[in-house]
This record gives structure tokens, sequence and C-alpha cells, in this order.
């Protein structure tokens, strides 16, 4: 006797159930939405909330008490230290600015298409080294008797005094940072339509009015990214300031670092310094997501 | 199977602190979004045949490791921080919960011990204390030894290049005497008790003086040393002294005699007027995971001949008298390694200050450093 | 109104009668030529068209007036003096881009006004120029617009007024129409022409399209690998082509490949290779045209006969000089008019073209004739 198979279930019904219209994207955003939640999002509330007890430290209870820690951070020392910190990260942005656009356009637009890639790695090359050794070699080039002043030397040349100034920190940082503003110039320069030069020239502008008006707005928003990325990371590098700076080297991100890992262990003041990092940088990235992108105003 | 390790081969500086990275601070942040800063300690299950050890760069090498490997069959695996500070901030953390053996100096044993970081040591397990010099016996730090093992020691003082500065530096004031000379060609240590410590010697005072007013004078003093400092530095002049780029740096003994031993000319000093002796100790966390193995791995530093040999290959001074008595006669008259008790009658321990005396510090060196 | 440039006068103070000259120009790409020899000269207020098909170098010669190439060989004249040495920016011409190539981070008014910007002028003159020159493209309204806020035909009209508001001697238009539509294309040619009516201005216009150059231009030169094969009225390209390459590539045409078997003074008599006898008669407006090589017996010839010249018949016409008996093979209805394809007895296919409405069917397989006049064919030497 042939025995009949129960009928198939039947299939679900091929109309899609309201929740899985937000399962799929939910599937997808989950895992790096979780990562940044924990990796980010919740370390900043912690260091809010820390910023708010003065004097606290390691077995303290967290009882946020208010904005003394913000106070200390504006006192007159402190002050110096953030300028002085701003100011070398300004200063290594116009130097990695100054230094990467001319090497990103000639790469982008006039060197052989063919060579490209090999000239990018070539300005990669060095971020694979560790940056401490490059800070290292730096020292091996500026100190007094060092490979600079030989040089110099040898010409005749009165020697430099550069280690441990100012000028070497921003040296030092300048070339770590370097091919990141290359980098990032250059994948905006690439894509500038060289037709809009020959329009530019064929109105009249001689090459440097060209790349004034023309050629530097078209790259604006590289410009802006390659500039915001250059900044944020002088402002967060402490080795270059503490290896080439000298004596006169405390800045923002070394002061932080003493709160935390340092003897008075003021985890509280060093939650408020780092807030206080924390917002200038979203500050500094929402102005330019607002005025940098060209997109913003076209659409 | 060879031992596991992860250890680097001697030549970093003691306290090279620039290997800490900023992921310890922001672990240490994140483990403590509870609402207390509590102590949380993990507790982790471990394989009685390894012992996590949490160490100086420099501290440890693979003979130490292999040998103990062949007497003990304890694999150890160690891993290294850069300061004090760092490795209280992993402990607090809770991130420490691997390590069975720590290397705190004197002045952070006394303070993990007051945080209740550490355990007693129980005297029974260990073999050899007795061979200990009489003054490591029961050091400041530590009334006998009762949470500790002194592992090396030195002192603080002026290493300096002989073909380059002349007359040989005896105290703290000849870096204020000959500043003109010096300018930009002499480096401090990057610690701010040490460097305001120098200071407080050669006004005179102690260097864990806990009086405003001392402070604030060695303070004015620094500040009119400031213009001749090249840097606040603790690792970077090794390389520089030997170029004579820097004429004299602030340093500690052990780094000076490992620079001493590629280059003749360079000498170390311990000031007259006295420094700071320091300790390196070893210590078994509250939370170690592996008891035993950590009391082996104790009782291996203790035995003369392997004391004699780290004191020799890592060139710090050792605690251990049986062990001296093995050194060879060069080795036992290095003053820069075993000072005279002459010369050490004015240096001092440092210790733990209170929370407010470090604050002082704390804003003071703030000012130095950026003034 | 605009004005153009104030002209030039030469070194022996005359006024120069060309706007634009070029005396046997070459450019060499990499060892690949792409402009070989090219002459010719351009009136004042002229508008000029180089047609061509795509790779030409119609777009290399336009560059080469406009200073974004050099020439290798020969010499570039703008208002009768040398520009070899002169640089784009120092031009007294204009160029409207295929792409237009407007600046996408300024607005409409500030596109405009960049060229006179970069002259120093003043503010207030420069906003009146600019002013002028959007109501002359009717685009007053969207001044203050971004390029990518425009339309395509928005667009080139802002390209257009960015170049015109400089008041050029010469206006360079590099397939200005080609990225539009065809009624806007319809639209702006109408524009384009009252534009050049209204300001006197030489034009220079690129184009692959036939039928936008025969509709605007003065002259047209025909451009083909690199040599001009023709220059002339819009008639006399279509009418009386030089070579078979324009013939073919100016409207349509039957084309076959043949000789001359016997030549007179007013007619000839060419066997295409098909075996067909063409009879072609030599005079003033069509047949052979006056500066091509003389026709003699033997002579290798295309016979072109366009298919609006073709007549269709359903019996065997009177004549019998032109006329051959072939099959119905295809009828389009292209609304003025109806296209035949007729195959003839030996093979061959020709295009005829009839104006009807199509309502007169034939059926398709329908043997059928077909005949034109003598006077209708052109020979075309090779």
């Amino acid at each position: 006797m042939a025995v009949s198979s129960p009928p198939p279930t039947s299939p679900s019904s091929s109309e899609p159930r309201p929740q899985a219209r937000w399962l799929g994207p939910l599937a997808l955003l989950a895992p790096s939405g979780l990562w940044l939640l924990l990796l980010l999002v919740l370390p900043t509330l912690v260091i809010f909330q820390l910023s708010l007890v003065p004097n606290i430290r390691p077995g303290d209870v967290v009882n946020p008490s208010g904005l003394d820690n913000y106070w200390l951070a504006f006192n007159s020392t402190n002050l110096t230290v953030i300028v002085r910190s701003l100011s070398l990260a300004l200063g290594t942005t116009a130097v990695c600015l100054l230094l990467g656009f001319p090497v990103a356009y000639w790469i982008a637009i006039l060197a052989p298409r063919s060579r490209r890639n090999l000239l990018l790695l070539g300005f990669i090359l060095p971020l694979w080294t560790s940056s401490l050794l490059r800070t290292y070699a730096w020292i091996t080039i500026l100190r007094p008797t060092g490979v600079l002043n030989t040089f110099l030397g040898t010409f005749g040349l009165p020697p430099l005094e550069l280690l441990n100034t100012s000028a070497a920190v921003t040296i030092g940082m300048s070339y770590s940072f370097l091919p990141y503003m290359v980098l990032i110039l250059y994948s905006s320069l690439e894509k500038l339509d060289t037709q809009l030069l020959e329009a530019s020239a064929d109105l009249g502008a001689p090459p440097l009015q060209t790349f004034l008006k023309i050629t530097v707005p078209q790259a604006l928003p590289g410009i802006a990214a390659g500039s915001l990325l250059v900044f944020i990371s002088s402002l967060g590098d402490f080795i270059d300031p503490e290896l080439l700076g000298g004596a006169s080297s405390m800045t923002a991100a070394r002061l932080i670092y003493n709160q935390f890992l340092g003897q008075t262990q003021n985890w509280g003041f060093g939650s408020a310094l780092s807030t206080i990092l924390i917002l200038a940088v979203s500050i500094a990235i929402a102005l330019l997501l607002k005025y940098g992108d060209r997109d913003a105003y076209r659409s | 199977m060879p031992p596991i390790r992860r250890s680097r081969p001697g030549g970093l500086s003691r306290r090279q602190f620039l290997n800490a990275s900023l992921g310890a601070a922001s672990g240490a942040a994140l483990s403590s979004c509870g609402w207390t800063l509590a102590n949380v300690q993990t507790t982790v299950r471990t394989d009685p045949g390894v012992l996590y050890i949490y160490t100086w760069a420099g501290y440890t090498d693979d003979e130490l490791i292999d040998n103990f490997y062949k007497e003990t069959g304890v694999r150890v695996i160690a891993d290294v921080f850069s300061s004090n500070e760092e490795m209280l901030a992993k402990l607090q953390a809770g991130a420490g919960g691997a390590y069975s053996v720590i290397y705190p100096s004197d002045y952070m044993l006394q303070k993990m011990v007051g945080l209740g970081l550490v355990q007693e040591l129980d005297r029974a397990r260990l073999i050899g204390l007795d061979l200990l010099f009489d003054k490591f016996a029961s050091p400041i730090y530590d009334p006998d030894n009762i949470h500790s093992l002194p592992l090396s020691w030195g002192t603080t003082g002026l290493v300096y290049n002989t073909t380059v500065l002349e007359p040989a530096p005896e105290d703290w004031d000849y870096l204020w005497n000959n500043r003109s000379d010096l300018t930009r060609r002499m480096t401090l240590l990057s610690d701010t008790r040490e460097v305001m410590g120098a200071s407080l010697k050669s006004l005179g005072y102690s260097y864990n003086t806990t009086n405003p007013d001392e402070i604030e004078q060695a303070y004015e003093k620094l500040l009119d040393l400031k213009p001749s400092i090249a840097a606040f530095d603790t690792d970077s002049w090794r390389s520089q002294i030997l170029t004579g780029d820097l004429k004299v740096a602030m340093c500690y003994s052990a780094d000076a005699n490992e620079i001493a031993k590629q280059d003749a000319n360079i000498a170390y000093t311990l000031p007259s007027s006295g420094s700071s002796i320091w300790t390196d100790t070893l210590a078994i966390p509250n939370t170690a995971p592996n008891p035993d193995a950590a009391y082996a791995w104790l009782n291996y530093m203790l035995q003369p001949e392997v004391a004699a040999r780290i004191c020799q290959r890592l060139s710090f001074a050792t605690p251990n008298q049986a062990a001296f008595e093995l050194l060879p006669p060069d080795v036992q008259e290095n003053v820069s390694l075993f000072p005279p008790e002459s010369a050490l009658d004015k240096s001092e321990n440092l210790t733990p200050i209170p929370t407010d005396v470090e604050e002082l510090y704390d804003r003071l060196w703030t000012k130095l450093t950026s003034v | 109104m605009l004005q153009t440039a104030s002209p030039n006068t030469d070194l022996a103070g005359r006024e120069a009668e060309f706007d634009v000259e070029l005396r046997k120009v070459f450019k060499v790409f990499n060892g690949e030529t792409a402009v070989r020899g090219v002459e010719f000269n351009i009136r004042r207020g002229e508008f000029f068209s180089i047609l061509g098909p795509s790779g030409c170098g119609k777009t290399t010669t336009l560059r080469l007036i406009g200073g974004f190439e050099m020439p290798s060989a020969g010499e570039v004249l703008i208002r009768g003096q040398s520009v070899n040495q002169v640089p784009a920016y120092r031009r007294p011409v204009n160029t409207v881009f295929q792409s237009y190539a407007l600046f996408d981070h300024m607005n409409v008014r500030d596109n405009v006004g960049f060229g006179l910007r970069l002259k120093k002028m003043a503010k207030a003159e420069i906003q009146h120029s600019v002013d002028e020159v959007l109501e002359l493209v009717k685009l007053e309204s969207l001044a203050t617009r971004f390029p990518k806020q425009l339309s395509g035909g928005q667009r080139q009209r802002v390209a257009l007024a960015r170049a015109l508001v400089n008041r050029p001697a010469v206006l360079l238009l590099d397939e200005p129409l080609g990225a539009l539509d065809l009624k806007l294309r319809k639209q702006m040619q109408y524009e384009l022409t009252s534009l050049h009516q209204d300001l006197g201005m030489t034009f220079v216009m690129v184009t692959h399209d036939q039928e936008e150059a025969l509709s605007l231009s003065d002259r047209i030169a025909v451009m083909n690998d690199g040599r001009i094969e023709q220059i002339g009225s819009p008639q006399e390209i279509y009418d009386a082509p030089k070579t078979p390459f324009i013939a073919d590539f100016i409207g349509d045409t039957n084309l076959f490949e043949g000789h001359v078997e016997e030549a007179d003074e007013s007619s000839l008599l060419v066997r295409s290779q098909a075996g067909l006898d063409l009879a072609i008669e030599r005079g003033e407006s069509g047949a052979d045209v006056a500066d091509a090589p003389r026709l003699d017996r033997g002579s290798a010839v295309a016979v072109s006969i366009r298919p609006e010249k073709i007549d269709l018949h359903l019996y065997p016409p009177e004549t019998s000089v032109n006329t051959f008996e072939g099959r119905l093979i295809q009828a389009m209805y292209l609304g003025t008019h109806v296209q035949f394809t007729v195959e003839l007895s030996n093979g061959a296919t020709l295009t005829v073209r009839q104006p009807g409405s199509g309502s007169e069917r034939i059926a398709l397989g329908t043997a059928v004739f077909v005949s034109w006049s003598p006077s209708s064919a052109l020979a075309l030497s090779r």
C-alpha cells in the first residue's frame, strides 16, 4: 500500500512581514554600531563624566560635582600648553600643505600616469617604519654634530641649533604626517577636470591665477580633509614633542598622558583636558562638513 | 619546547617611558564605567606551567628565561612596562589579572601596598632571604620585606663625556655654576620627583619634603637653570652623550653604567650633596593566578649565581650579598654600580608623598616644561 | 550691445582682413600626426565650421587656435599677428568647451565675470557687462545659481555668456550643441545664428554633425585624417563635393566606383565596376569641379548621385540613359518623404528618396526602374 507523504508545509508568505524591512539594515549595521557604541561613544561618555569630578583618582566614587576641572584647564599655565599644542599642530598642518600640495599636484597631474602608483608608494613607504624610529632618526640628523650640521659645515655654513626647539617638533611631525596629506590631496587633485584649467587660461588667467582661482578651490575638500587629519594627528602626537621639543615641550597630549599615567593620577583633570580636545576637534570637523564640502551648496 | 619570550633583550632604558601607549590610558578609562573607579581585578585561570610577569624593559633576557624553564619546567612570558605609573594604571584598570609577578620600584610598592594591590609574601616559601645585604633586610619602603623582594638598586646622578667636559662635576651645583658652558648641552630626567629632588638637594632639603615653601624654592632654582636645559629626557640622551652633543645628562646609574661599557670616556658621578637611591622589587599581586610559579621565580632570582649573572649582564647593582661576592673584582669595585657607603650617606629613598603635594609637583612641572 | 574687440592692425598699418589664418600647420603627438598641413583663412565676422568625423583632427585644429596646443610646424595668426609664441591666456579668443567646463565652485554670475575680473575691470562695469550678457542668453533669473543646479541647456548658455562677455575677436565653439537633446539643439542652433548676426563676431565651430554645420555656417572646412578636404559654402560642399569622402559624409549619396570610358568637352561616360554605364554631364553647376584633376579616359572615379535626384518608375521610362531595372526591397516613410531601397539586377543597392505621403504604396518585391539626369550625377576623382 502506498503511503502518501504529508503535504509540504506551505512556504511562508512571500509578502515580507513588517519587521523584515528593518531586519536587513539592522543586521548590516549592528556589528559596526555596537563597535562604535562600545569603543567610541561609551568611553567618550565615561571621560566626560570623569571630567566633572574634581581630584578623582582610581578607587574613588564617580560623583559628578562641577566644572572645576575645566576652570583648571584654563589657568594660564595650561592655557599656554593648549596654545602651544594648537600652534604646533597648525604649523605642522601649514608645512604639510605647502610641501604636500606641489607633490600631490605633480603626481596627480604632471607625472606620467603609469608611474603614479609607484610614486605614491614611495611616499607611503616611510609609514611602514615605526614612528619612534623615525623620530630617533631626526635626532641623529638635527643634533648639534648631526647629519644636517655636518652637511652645512662642508659648505662653510654656520651650524643650526635645531634639536630641542619647536622647529624640530614641526619638522618631525611634518615628516610623520606628510604622507597622509599627500595621499588625500592626490585623491582630490586626481579628480580635477583639467579642462577647467584650460577654461581659466582661455578666459585670460595666467598659470598662477589659474592655480589660485581654480585648482585650489577645486581641491578645497581635499585640502580641508588633509589639513584636518594632519591637524588632529599633530594635536595628539606626543612622541615628537617629547623627543625633539626640548625643555619647553609640554603639549596637551603629554599633559593628558601625565594625568593618567603620571604620578598625580588626576583622572578628572585629564578627562577634562581630553573633553576639551575632543570638543575642539569635533567643532572643526563640523565646520568642515558644513562649509568645506562643495557638494553641500551644489545640490 | 622552548619558552615563549616576549621580553626584548637588554639595551633598552630601564624607564623608557615612550613605549607606553595611550591605549593603556583609554583602557583604564573604559574599564571604569562603573560608578567607582574601583580596583576591579579579573582573575585569570592559567596553565600552571606558564608564568606571566610584568617587568621593566631590559630586566629579563633569553638566558634567564631559558634557564628557569630548564630548572622548573615553567615557561615565563614577560610583558614590559615603561613606567611605574603605567603598571599601576594597568593593574588598577583590572587588566593585570594574568600577572603573577610584578616589578614595582620602592615608592610604587609602598603605594600599591597602601592600595592593597599586592599580597604579603609567605617567608616560609622563600629560600635565601638571609643572603641579602643587611641594609636590604628591612628597607624603609617595605620593613622586613613583607610584601617584596629587592631585585636591583641604583642611584640617580650625572653622566658626562670626559672628552667634552672639564673639570668633572661633583655635585648638582656644577650645573648652575657652569650653565653658560652647558647651555643646550645638558639634559635632566623626564621625571618630576627626580628633577625637583636634585634641586631640593642642592638647596640642602630632602628629596621627600612636603614643605610647599621648599618645593617652591626648588622650582624657582630650576627656573634659573631652565634656559640652559636642552631637554627633559630619560632615554635619548644616550646616543648624544656618546657623540659629545651633550656634555652632561642626569640619569640613573644603571643606564650610565651600560653606556660606560661602550665608551671609556663616559663617567658617572653621584652628586656629593646626595641624590635618590632607588630599588626595584619583585612582588606578587593579590590576583596572581599562579602563586606557585611566582614563588619559584622569586627563589630563582634569589639564587646568588643567577643574581650575579644578571648583575653583570643587565648591569644593575644587586642587593644580594652572596651574589656580590661571586662578582669579579672589577665589577665589585665599579663605584657607579656599588658606590661606597659614605657616598650614599646623604642620599634618600623616594617615598610616597601626600596627594596635595603631588598636585603641587604636577602644577610646577607643567609650568616648568611649558614656559 | 556688445562690441567685439577693436580690430588689430598689422605692421603695415592695414587692418588685417582675416581674423584667423592657419599656414601649413602640423601637429604631432607622440609620433602620431593629428593635423597635417592645414591651411585656411577665416574672414572677419564669418561663421566658420570645421566638420569631420571623430579623430579627424578638427578639435586639435580648434585647440591650436585657442592656444591649448602649439603647432609642431606652420604658423597660426590671429588678426594678422603670429600667435605661435602666445599662450592661451594672452590670445584674444574665447572658447565654449564641449563639456562647458564651468567652474562649479562659482555661481553663474561669478563664472561669467571671471574673465572681466582678471582684466581688473571696475566692479560696476563688470556687473553691468555680466547683466547685459546674461540678458542676451536669457539667464538673468539664474545669476546666483551654481552650475550643478542648472540644466544642460542652461549650462550651455552660461558657457556661451562666459566667453561672449570678454568680447573676443574670435569665438571658438567646440561641439557646442553635442550634449543637448534634439529639440534643445534646434533651438540653440537658432539662437547661435541670431547671436552671430547680432554681434558680428567671428565664430569658429567644430562639429561632427553635418546638418548643424550646413545650417549654421557661412563656410565649412571638411576635415578627414588630419587634412582639409574641401572648404566652401554649405551649398558648394553639398552640391559639389570634391571628394568621394565628402560626398559620402555630407548628406546621403549613392556612390559607384568605376573608370572613365569616354570623355569629351561636355560629357563623360563612366563604366562602374559592376558594369553599369553611367552618363555624366560636365557643366558649371554640376559634373566635375573646376579645380579637380582632369578626368580622361581610364581615370578612376567615383560617381555620386544624391537619393533625391533619382526618379522611380513602375514602367520603363522614355529614356534609356542612366536607367536601370531593379526590385524594390525596402520602403521607409520619413514624414516629408519616402526612402526606397532598390536592388539593381546586378546586385547593387541604391537609395532613392521621393517626396510624398507614403499613400501610394508599392508592394515590396515589385519590379521598378530608376533613372536620373546626367546633370545630377557627379564624377569624383579617386
